[in-house]
């Protein structure tokens, strides 16, 4: 059996906190390895992923951008129409459910997009625990739709003010919390890093991407080629990629933020040279870092990849060559957004849409014989705001001037 | 005041800005505080409050750099001997090389090293270097910590180590807890001199804490100091908000 808990993966991962987050992580990770080989929690886990978010999701043949593409057949993991509209609600349920199991009745996370927010939220809702979200005062004000949908859930939205006011402040901000308050608290992390045990679990927890994708392309009598998905931090990737990553095959790519180009604070891009090794909240990974080891600000349309360090794992993969990483520009990605929304019916989160257009390079390098399978992470529907302004800013404009006016 | 009455005070360069950091340490060593805690920021410090978070932010913003921050500190040793601790995060310790930091620091008169996300059994080969270099490593304890991680951070027979104490949610202000003070007592039995602080704010507080600790860690009362007093006088306010600490005033 492979391992639940590793700390380490090559030269990365680690727990270097504060002494104070200690214990709870002790804690965390005893809790966590006993749940996991625990029949009844798992199964628990695995009837609500069912019932609850919607499992398992379609992975889709996408026949007309194969044909269109000419090259390899494209299939297209549909990981957006879990409940809340991303993979992120398959770790927050799992984590939930763990906090429960530990006695836990409250919850705080972080958020950048809100996606992590809204699906910890929904989960807490369904659970019934008490859920505090911790979220940049700039992202509050980027992504306002999901601050109203998590308050719908229930969850209090804290603002948060300090450093640059976005997501890695907000990682912060819930770490000074859970110190204050573990006793009767968990940090439910939304994505594969920080410290031990974070990594390991959250990987296991979206592992079940991966493993529905083994049997579904089984039923279909397809061996993959090729898996592409987009790298913010590395929960959908490692959850994605965690079935074969243990085999040579098949090729993993993972795409990260290009932005608007490789200059300083352009993008979020930390593999192929970008980032450095460093230590930063809690875990040894590659991240954006300036010559004294402060963080850099980062950039990309999308906020959910807009994060300055990557998921230790990843970075070990990325090191040992398992996992090559490419980057796709914030015009790349709304061009894929664009592309399989006409081509396939599908419209993608601007995260996942910078993988599908990385995807769409690789598919034509290969042949029909190869299989291409894209996880398409998230759904757009919460890019609403952020893709008309791109796309269709003067429309978009004057919807909104008609819709205040008519407040 | 009694003889044993001491203070660690806290100070961040280039908050608000390059001079007047450098008043309050002046400040600061004419009041008589026995020991600085130099916090070079870093843009994510995980472990402090808000207060000292936002007084990083400025300092970053005003400017400052690690190459800096040294310079600060030699400034500071031209007409001072006050003993100097260099607290920061692994991050800065660990982008030009823990050794190579750790000897930096031991050029620049640095008597110890204070880095609370480089634990002892995930610091980066930080306690070797520091004992290569003659310098101290204090671990960080809090007052929860268990009496495994206690008998480790003791297992690098640390000279001094530092408590960040639980303030208790009831009690007046002055009022240690029993949990903090058995702490204390039991830590300081191994020999270890110990700074611990919780959030101090007036000199009843610096009082009781003194007969059970090497010297009272005051922070984020010297931030409110200074922010309050920004823009002139800061040398003065310091000066006297530590002489009212020390119970002298
Ligand atoms: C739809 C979607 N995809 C990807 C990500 C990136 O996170 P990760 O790399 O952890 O999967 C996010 C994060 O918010 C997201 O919302």
């Amino acid at each position: 059996m492979k391992q639940l808990y590793n700390d380490f993966f090559g030269e990365f991962g680690g727990r270097y906190v504060a002494e104070v987050l200690r214990s709870p992580l002790d804690e965390l990770e005893g809790a966590f390895v006993e749940a996991l080989s625990d029949e009844a929690f798992m199964s628990e886990f695995h009837r609500l992923l069912a019932s609850y978010v919607g499992r398992p999701t379609p992975l889709l043949h996408a026949e007309n951008v194969t044909r269109d593409v000419g090259g390899a057949q494209v299939y297209i993991k549909l990981e957006g129409l879990a409940a809340t509209g991303a993979h992120k609600i398959n770790n927050a349920l799992g984590q939930a459910l763990l906090a429960k199991r530990m006695g836990k009745p409250r919850i705080i996370a972080e958020t950048g997009a809100g996606q992590h927010g809204v699906a910890t939220a929904a989960v807490c809702a369904k659970l019934g625990l008490q859920c505090r979200v911790y979220m940049g005062e700039v992202d509050m004000r980027r992504q306002k739709p999901n601050v109203f949908w998590m308050e719908m859930y229930g969850a209090e939205v804290v603002p948060v003010t300090s450093g640059a006011r976005t997501l890695k402040d907000a990682v912060n901000e819930a770490m000074r919390d859970w110190s204050a308050n573990f006793a009767d608290t968990h940090y439910l992390l939304g994505s594969a890093l920080g410290p031990s045990p974070f990594p390991d679990m959250v990987r296991e927890f979206q592992s079940v991407i991966g493993t529905e994708v083994v049997s579904q392309l089984s039923d279909l009598g397809v061996r993959p080629t090729t898996l592409v998905t987009c790298v913010g931090g590395g929960s959908n990737a490692m959850g994605f990629f965690s079935p074969y990553i243990d085999q040579s095959e098949p090729e993993l790519i993972g795409v990260e933020a290009g932005g608007r180009g490789p200059a300083q604070g352009d993008h979020a891009a930390r593999m192929n040279g970008l980032g450095t090794p460093g230590i930063v909240q809690g875990y040894r990974s590659l991240f954006l870092l300036d010559n004294d080891g402060q963080v850099m600000p980062t950039h990309s349309v999308s906020a959910g990849l807009d994060y300055p360090g990557v998921g230790p794992q990843l970075a070990h993969l990325g090191q040992t060559g398992r996992v090559r990483f490419e980057r796709a520009t914030d015009a790349e990605a709304l061009e894929g957004l664009q592309y399989f929304a006409r081509k396939e019916g599908v419209i993608f989160a601007l995260e996942s849409a910078h993988a599908g257009m990385v995807a769409i390079k690789r598919a034509k390098e290969l042949t029909p014989d190869d299989a291409v399978v894209i996880n398409m992470s998230g759904r757009g529907d919460k890019d609403l705001f952020i893709t008309a302004r791109e796309l269709d800013a003067e429309r978009w404009k004057e919807f909104l001037t008609r819709e205040v006016e008519s407040l | 005041m009694s003889d044993t009455t001491r203070i660690m005070a806290h100070v961040i360069p280039w908050y608000p800005d390059r001079a007047q950091s450098m008043d309050a340490v002046r400040g600061l060593v004419d009041a008589g505080v026995s020991y600085l805690e130099v916090q070079f920021p870093f843009s994510d410090p995980t472990a402090d409050g808000p207060a000292i978070q936002a007084a990083c932010s400025d300092a970053l913003e005003a400017g400052f750099t690690v190459a800096d921050g040294f310079a600060f500190l030699d400034e500071i040793r031209s007409f001072t001997d006050i003993p100097i601790f260099l607290m920061s995060y692994a991050s800065l310790i660990y982008r030009p090389g823990v050794q190579a930091f750790v000897a930096r620091a031991q050029e620049h008169g640095v008597a110890g090293l204070i880095v609370p996300d480089l634990p002892p059994d995930y610091d980066e080969g930080l306690y070797t270097a520091c004992r290569d270099a003659g310098i101290a490593c204090v671990p960080v304890l809090v007052a929860t910590s268990t009496d495994t991680r206690v008998d480790l951070a003791l297992s690098t027979r640390p000279e001094y180590t530092y408590v960040a104490l639980r303030t208790g949610t009831t009690g007046s202000r002055t009022e240690l807890g029993a949990l903090n003070m058995g702490f204390l007592e039991k830590l300081g039995a191994s020999g270890t001199k110990i700074f611990a602080g919780f959030g101090i704010q007036d000199a009843e507080q610096v009082q009781a804490l003194a007969p059970h600790c090497e010297a009272a860690v005051v922070g984020s009362a010297f931030v409110r100091t200074i922010a309050a007093a920004s823009g002139g006088g800061v040398y003065e306010a310091v000066k006297e908000r530590a002489e009212s600490l020390l119970g002298r005033k």
